[in-house]
């Protein structure tokens, strides 16, 4: 028998050593100083490398180190969100100057760590304020226009004119305009071309609010229903669960659509048929902001980021001159706001 | 055979497919929605068919097995990258390389299995906490070897995720082609036609998913191999008295049903999406085994409730499809939030007994003692 719990003690420490993916404690002992400017960024559940939202905000905490901006940067990824709050304590103890939370999710725990850390600037991607939260700059991003772009496009280019969303839970905001702009921006391209296009949009609605952007069995199963449903053009919203999407897509042969970063990079299995991606500008985004936190110049509350489309690579030569023109009338029309989606900022 | 709860799972999938019909007819002609609705069904329903003749063959054997969900996300990995090393590393051709692929996933499976045959049956420990280990471990070592293998330092591809050779082929089963001399000039036979031969144009894995169903079926009732397995986890003491290897047999069976959630994994990551997600099974593993439960441990009841879950999803997105067209007295439809909860319900139903009563091997979680 005492060999038996010998034997079970082993597994369960492998199991747990083997769990605890997250980095140690920061490297930096030096963050509690004041002239070390540290940033650290806590993921949503998910990954670092997700190819998508994580990545591409830790690019640009990484782009304020090469700029000279931060001394120290460093991560932590989320594996559950029970988590979020101990994750954003560990910069928050280190005695970090910025800490960048990465999601809709974090949006609670990081006002909670506000409070408690007066002398932090937060950056809050993707958490819109309904109030301003001190200490919680929340980078927004207008995704309605990033989803009016790209359904535009895609109904500008369907044959079958069926295209199709599929999207994360509408329960997060950001997911639903991207969703709703899309709709509207396929409405937009029909009323310039004078076509009907049809459009399927498909949020994964699970009870369980972190799996529908980690499921990309779900989103493949989804774009296939829509392809077999006519749809010749497929939108993936929504992290993993819209990446498996657009590889569906790309397999069958279909457009894929990407989006937050520009997907042909990172996603190789489908970038042979990306048409194009919509695009949060969140490295940038972010850059700015640790640089106007380092500058005094931040302030609390909402601040916006810039939206737009990925270039279309690959499929350059399909895509018509006057599909190109329209495109580039839209942006700049959306950019000056002569455009506008009709999206309000949540579900009504 | 059960006919009642055959006859109430056939119903739930007829009222499912049944709402989506009524409402969509309007913008689709209901053959392309019943066959699109089918072809969504039945590959949703492949890797929660495999999972629960999983749990079919261990549980049939006397042995709890709870840990299908890791078995199956392990296997996903390892299935994804032997594939990418034989592709990347050794220089196999795509074919060579994804076959293989589904090899290591079975090997993996076998092998998880292995560790609970161990614990379970040689040691004899609660089998309820030899399957958590397992979904623990597989969360761990998965998530651990995808950082360390392609992203830490000195990793063989670089730091950056290689392109998988691909995924299975669909293979085009030709009725279109064998059917078509019926249709003569009529477009709308072909249309329907070429709509109903979507169904059939599977994949490999969701295919052989199938087969094994009947196969199981036919191993574990017509054979001397399915009586033992049965006496065993029915009652080991009588089967040892005439002369049946109870531990032998359980070992093995556990094995089988691991190489079961190794196809299952192999499912994900070769069949469906060519790339690996940390966690990407999401709990369908645990949705395996109550269609085990609500095919009260038959390999076909199984197969039948899984495409319950398949159906349920296919209505999920459908009604989201043709939100737009609900009509106004069902705008509960719309939120797809309350249609999610559909197979969640159903599972919460079937599980109360309604439809008679499911029972379980009479030795299902008890070691053997001699």
């Amino acid at each position: 028998m005492k060999k038996l719990y010998f034997v079970m003690a082993l597994l369960i420490v492998a199991s747990m050593i083997l769990s605890a993916c997250a980095p140690s404690a920061p490297t930096a002992e030096d963050c509690s100083k004041e002239e070390v400017f540290c940033v650290g960024l806590v993921t949503d559940v998910g990954k670092i490398n997700d190819k998508s939202f994580n990545q591409s905000a830790w690019e640009g905490v990484q782009k304020s180190q090469a700029d000279g901006v931060a001394d120290v940067v460093q991560f932590i990824e989320t594996a559950d969100a029970k988590d979020y709050a101990k994750n954003i304590a560990q910069f928050g103890d280190a005695g970090y100057d910025v800490i960048v939370t990465v999601g809709f999710g974090l949006g609670e725990a990081t006002a909670a760590a506000a409070a408690t850390y007066p002398g932090v600037r937060f950056i809050g991607v993707d958490q819109f304020q309904a109030e301003t939260v001190a200490g919680v700059s929340g980078l927004n991003f207008p995704e309605d226009n990033a989803g009016f772009l790209v359904g535009a496009l895609a109904a500008a280019m369907s044959e079958s004119h069926k295209i199709g969303a599929v999207c994360g839970t509408d329960v997060v905001p950001p997911v639903w305009r991207f969703g709703e702009g899309y709709k509207a921006g396929a409405a937009y391209a029909d009323g310039m071309m004078g076509s009907t296009t049809e459009v399927f949009v498909v949020y994964h609605s699970d009870v369980g609010f972190d799996k529908t952007f980690t499921d990309p069995e779900w989103g493949a199963q989804t774009a296939k229903s829509m392809m077999d449903q006519g749809a010749d053009a497929i939108f993936g919203c929504g992290g993993l669960t819209g990446n498996g999407a657009v590889t569906a897509a790309a397999q069958a042969g279909a457009y894929g659509i990407g989006v937050d970063t520009d997907q042909y990079l990172t996603l190789p299995e489908a970038a042979p048929r990306m048409l194009s991606s919509a695009m949060k500008l969140i490295t940038p985004g972010v850059a700015d902001l640790v640089a106007a936190t380092k500058d005094g110049t931040i302030a609390d509350g909402n601040v916006f980021g810039a939206a737009g489309y990925a270039p279309f690579h690959d499929l350059e030569g399909e895509v018509p001159a006057e599909v190109k023109t329209m495109m580039e009338d839209i942006n700049a029309g959306l950019l000056d706001g002569s455009i506008t989606t009709g999206v309000p900022p949540v579900k009504p | 055979m059960d006919w009642k709860r055959f006859g109430f799972i056939a119903l739930i999938i007829i009222v499912l497919f049944g709402t989506v019909v009524m409402i969509g007819q309007v913008k689709q002609p209901p053959v392309l929605i019943i066959t699109s609705m089918l072809a969504t069904t039945i590959a949703v329903a492949t890797p929660l068919t495999l999972g629960a003749l999983s749990g079919v063959f261990c549980e049939r054997a006397g042995v709890v097995n709870i840990g299908i969900e890791g078995m199956m996300l392990t296997s996903a990995f390892f299935g994804w990258l032997g594939a990418i090393y034989m592709f990347h590393v050794f220089g196999m051709g795509i074919g060579i390389s994804i076959t293989l692929g589904v090899f290591f996933a079975i090997l993996t499976g076998a092998l998880m299995a292995l560790l609970h045959a161990v614990l379970s049956i040689t040691f004899k420990v609660d089998q309820i906490i030899g399957g958590t280990v397992i979904n623990i471990l597989a969360v761990g070592l998965t998530g651990f070897l995808n950082r360390q293998l392609f992203f830490g330092a000195g990793s063989v591809f670089g730091g950056s995720v290689p392109n998988s050779p691909g995924v299975l082929p669909t293979i085009h089963i030709p009725l279109r082609e064998i059917f078509t001399p019926l249709c003569g000039t009529s477009t709308a036979c072909l249309v329907n036609l070429t709509a109903i031969n979507r169904v059939f144009d599977q994949k490999p894995i969701a295919i052989g998913a199938i087969l094994l169903v009947f196969f199981s079926h036919y191993i574990l009732f017509n054979t001397r191999w399915g009586l033992r397995t049965r006496a065993v986890g029915e009652h080991p003491k009588a089967a040892d008295t005439v002369g049946i290897n109870v531990a032998q047999m359980r070992y093995l069976n556990v094995l089988i049903g691991g190489m079961f959630a190794g196809l299952a994994g192999a499912y994900f990551t070769i069949e469906s999406v060519p790339s690996f997600e940390p966690l990407l099974t999401n709990g369908r593993g645990f949705i395996s085994l109550a269609a085990m439960i609500f095919g009260n441990w038959t390999p076909i009841g199984a197969w039948a409730a899984s495409l319950v879950f398949g159906a349920s999803q296919a209505l999920l997105i459908n009604m989201q499809i043709f939100r737009d067209v609900i009509p106004p007295q069902w705008s509960f439809l719309q939120e797809s939030y309350i249609v999610g909860l559909t197979p969640y319900i159903l599972t919460m139903f079937i599980l109360t007994g309604i439809i008679g009563k499911t029972t379980p091997p009479a030795a299902d979680g008890v070691p053997y003692e001699k």
